[in-house]
């Protein structure tokens, strides 16, 4: 059988070394006579990272990482022609993704029913049918310790039996697919890519709790998410997935979608239900709690779409299995969206647990930019920055938030040592006042204002004394706002606060910006022994703050520059400085 | 508009809402998506059709980002403004884009042109920074991108079609 | 399609599962379409029918390699299963001519490669 050799250089991005590498170890396969039956691949990317060169052998499936020329000798006549492992040259293989919820996103066609059939779909539905016990799914789902994926992390057999328990005729489930954090599209996908296993969710979701009828609450800002799922529900009423007497046993379910339209408050559960009313979006105090009161008053389930994509997964393989995944309090697995400053930006699966480096390092291939990552920061506006020195925590519910983060839907942005924090916390706040529905004070006034705080501190006016504000104020918002969005608005701010608390200290004591963001805390200047005179930065600036003339020279204005960047980009001899 | 027409589209975009409970926001939907914003009279001809208030139709129209009040330039850009797109340099588009179209984000330009917009997230983040104009996405845009993608359009429309296309 | 039974949905499985093997699968979902996945998934539908090959090309969702997009995965018998990333309609005319009819694998475009049939799952069940 051929051999297949993929070959990488993982320290660097460029082709050269692996091409010489290659060229090595071609002319010396040549001397044995094994040239022809070993095909060598340069590979674009192998998934592992910063190992040297790497060499991935099938069909053996050996990863050698570290690689020299000087191995590759005893690499032809041992591995290649004698079939023998070298133990030394073993790469450790990186933290494995593990694929539960994105199981079938990537591998079925989602507009075909028959190709999510095919990979044991709607299997877990037709079981629970034909079982036609509840109290049996519960109990599987109890045992399974599945979390809701949304952020909140309340068990999800609790929520569905507080739901069961109410006596009523007509109940409701809602999958909350409102996916408003910013840099985050876990949902997205898996409605994009694999839509029929969250109709399954759903519908045993309604099975189990005694609801008729479902709900897709999905953000109208994604059209083909929108597109998939209404034709999954369209082909799933064709085959009597949906409707009446679903696969034959007495079973009735409907499913429907509606549009949200812009507005991240209505992530919260109680705005949800007010939109999908066709009313405002304001959340309203709890309890009572829409499991026994929700959408018109009736007992309401709402589920997150990764929530309700594990169910299926769980009914057929067993709760046993999918707690034997995870860590003690935080089970089987999450799907992060890796984002920011990394190198592979894309959707991970991992088991909880994993720790923060694995997931930006050994998966996402770290920054990718040569400079040094800082922090990333997950849970979207709700959370908060996690720095590089807490980067070995195992990620579960309770870890992120004693290290004063949120699990959050799953957003995990990386960032390096350009971004400047205070920028971060002000780009969060703005959000949260901006989303802010303004019925209660603590958030509409409290966000406000420290935003301002933080406007006065990045334009160099701050003082000493607003770093304690900002304490007071986001503790006054955490403890006295209506629901989940104000409580946790502060988020972002308190954590940049307390672990680079320098960094503020520099905004306000020094009026510099270590990172170079924050626009009145640097200027631009033209070095003049360097300068060309060439003109090009004058012509360039939108703002004419540079002036002077070919003889005598340029200089910049800085009451007038508005701190672009255009001189710094144009200028051939890099005659303009930041700082 | 011909009130009869109107009468007859506002019938039409209802459709088999007209009697599903919360059918408001879904019908402000279909609404925006026909007209490319929500017309006045629109709204009162629906607040007749269906028999609510005109205010609570505003009342839900302002709450939502989504829905416009005016109508929309011939081509919308919108640049992504989620984490990912902010700090791979959205920003720095937006300014550009002002900078080059004269108008800052939310207005349209006096030939009405180009209308700039800023969206939240539109979950592209692997592929930051991101904007779209007409609904095509546009990936990992550099500043000095911007003339070019803009002229392109600029020459679509004064080419092509005759020059200039009547807004609704 | 008709109302499904179980029996239904295992006989579905059963005639889903014994299809030929030979396919390409295009990443299809936003950020694969904005990266271009319509060019290419059009050139290596026409490049199939030019050639008669008898290879399925389907369009699938997000397999998470966002930064790779637009992605193409695919599976010729006696070959290990790969994806190659950064598609353009060149590469994808290229799939086709060494990757399909040649039989050879790309130097350069690979991403990923899947070496067990039903992958990562394999390992927890």
């Amino acid at each position: 059988m051929i051999k297949r050799i993929f070959i990488r250089d993982t320290n660097s991005s460029s082709a050269d070394k692996a091409r010489d590498f290659c060229n090595v170890l071609r002319n010396q396969l040549r001397e044995k006579q094994m040239d022809e039956k070993v095909q060598l691949i340069r590979a674009a990317d192998m998934g592992v990272y910063n190992q040297g060169i790497v060499m991935r052998i099938l069909p053996d499936d050996l990863l050698y990482g570290q690689v020299e020329e000087k191995d590759i000798p005893r690499i032809v006549s041992e591995t290649i022609c004698g079939g023998k492992r070298l133990n030394d040259l073993m790469c450790h293989h990186a933290a494995r993704q593990c694929r539960i919820v994105l199981r079938n996103c990537g591998v079925v066609d989602p507009e075909s029913i028959e190709d999510y059939i095919a990979q044991d779909g709607y299997q877990a539905l037709a079981k629970v049918l034909e079982q036609n016990d509840p109290e049996k799914v519960l109990a599987e789902l109890k045992t399974s310790g599945l979390r809701g994926r949304g952020g909140a992390g309340y068990p999800t057999w609790l929520k569905w039996n507080l739901a069961r328990n109410v006596k009523e005729s007509q109940k409701y489930v809602i999958c909350n697919g409102d996916e408003g954090d910013p840099g985050a599209y876990m949902d997205r996908s898996v409605l994009e890519g694999d839509p029929y296993s969250v109709i399954e969710g759903l519908t045993i979701a309604g099975f189990v709790t005694g609801a008729s009828k479902g709900y897709f609450y999905i953000r109208a800002e994604y059209p083909l998410a929108i597109e998939r799922i209404q034709k999954a529900i369209d082909q799933a009423y064709a085959c009597g997935l949906l409707g009446e007497n679903i696969l034959g046993s007495t079973f009735r379910f409907d499913a429907e979608v509606r549009l949200g339209a812009g507005a991240f408050v209505c992530g919260e559960e109680t705005a949800l239900i007010a939109s999908i009313e066709g009313k405002r979006g304001y959340p309203r105090p709890r309890p009572p709690y829409p499991s026994t009161q929700g959408l018109w008053g009736k007992p309401t389930v709402i589920n997150n779409v990764e929530t309700l994509a594990n169910i299926s997964p769980i009914i057929l393989k067993s709760g046993k299995w999918f707690a034997g995944i995870g860590t003690e309090t935080s089970k089987g697995t999450k799907v992060f969206a890796v984002t920011g400053k990394v190198k592979n930006s894309g959707l991970v699966e991992v088991p909880m647990g994993t720790s923060i480096r694995e997931i930006v390092f050994d998966i996402g291939g770290g920054a990718g930019s040569g400079k040094k990552v800082k922090a990333v920061q997950t849970g979207g506006p709700s959370g908060g920055v996690i720095p590089e020195d807490f980067f070995n925590t195992p990620v579960g519910y309770e870890n992120l938030q004693k290290i004063g983060s949120i699990m959050g839907s799953g957003g995990m942005i990386v960032m390096d040592e350009s971004d400047c924090m205070v920028d971060i916390a002000k780009f969060y706040l703005r959000f949260c006042v901006d989303e802010s529905c303004g019925k209660c004070a603590p958030c509409r006034i409290g966000g406000t204002q420290l935003l301002n705080l933080l406007e006065k501190i990045s334009d160099g006016k701050g003082e000493e004394a607003h770093l304690a504000a900002l304490r007071r104020i986001s503790f006054a918002m955490q403890k006295a706002s209506l629901c989940g969005l104000g409580q946790t608005a502060p988020n972002p701010v308190l954590s940049t606060l307390n672990y680079f608390e320098d960094e503020y200290r520099t905004h306000v004591l020094e009026k510099r910006c270590p990172a170079r963001k924050c626009g009145r805390l640097f200027r631009y200047s033209i070095i003049q022994e360097k300068c060309k005179r060439c003109g090009l930065c004058v012509r360039n600036c939108p703002s004419d703050a540079i002036s002077g003339n070919r003889e005598k020279g340029y200089v910049i204005d800085e009451a007038k520059c508005s701190r672009c960047g255009l001189c710094l980009e144009t200028c051939k001899p890099n005659a303009i400085l930041r700082g | 508009m011909d009130a009869a027409q109107l009468e007859k589209d506002v019938s039409e975009i209802a459709g088999d809402w007209k009697n599903k409970e919360g059918n408001l926001i879904m019908i402000l939907h279909r609404i925006q998506s026909k007209y490319g914003y929500v017309p006045r009279e629109v709204s009162l001809e629906i607040s007749k059709h269906l028999d609510i208030p005109l205010a609570r139709i505003y009342e839900v129209i302002t709450f939502y980002n989504y829905f416009k009040l005016e109508p929309p330039g011939k081509c919308t850009i919108s640049v992504c403004m989620g984490t990912a797109c902010y700090l791979k340099g959205a920003p720095t588009l937006l300014n550009e884009l002002e900078r080059v179209l004269g108008i800052t984000e939310g207005q349209t330009t006096k030939d009405g042109m180009f209308r700039v917009e800023v969206v939240r997230c539109l979950g592209c983040c692997g592929l930051a920074p991101v904007l779209t104009v007409d609904g095509k996405i546009y990936q990992g845009v550099k500043k000095n991108e911007i003339g070019e993608i803009i002229s392109k359009y600029a020459a679509e429309e004064n080419g092509g079609n005759g020059g200039h296309k009547e807004k609704p | 399609m008709n109302r499904l039974k179980k029996e239904d949905l295992n006989r579905i499985k059963a005639e889903c599962r014994g299809k030929k093997k030979d396919w390409i699968k295009v990443g299809y979902s936003t950020c694969g379409v904005a990266a271009g996945a319509q060019e290419v998934f059009a050139t290596l539908c026409r490049e199939v029918k030019e050639h008669h090959l008898d290879i399925e090309v389907k369009k699938c969702g997000c397999a998470g390699m966002c930064y790779a997009e637009p992605l193409v995965e695919v599976n010729v018998e006696g070959m290990p299963r790969v994806f190659y990333g950064k598609v353009t309609p060149e590469t994808a005319d290229k799939i086709i001519e060494k990757h399909v009819r040649g039989k050879m694998l790309m130097d350069d475009h690979i991403y990923d490669l899947k070496v067990h049939e039903a992958g990562a799952e394999a390992g927890l069940s």
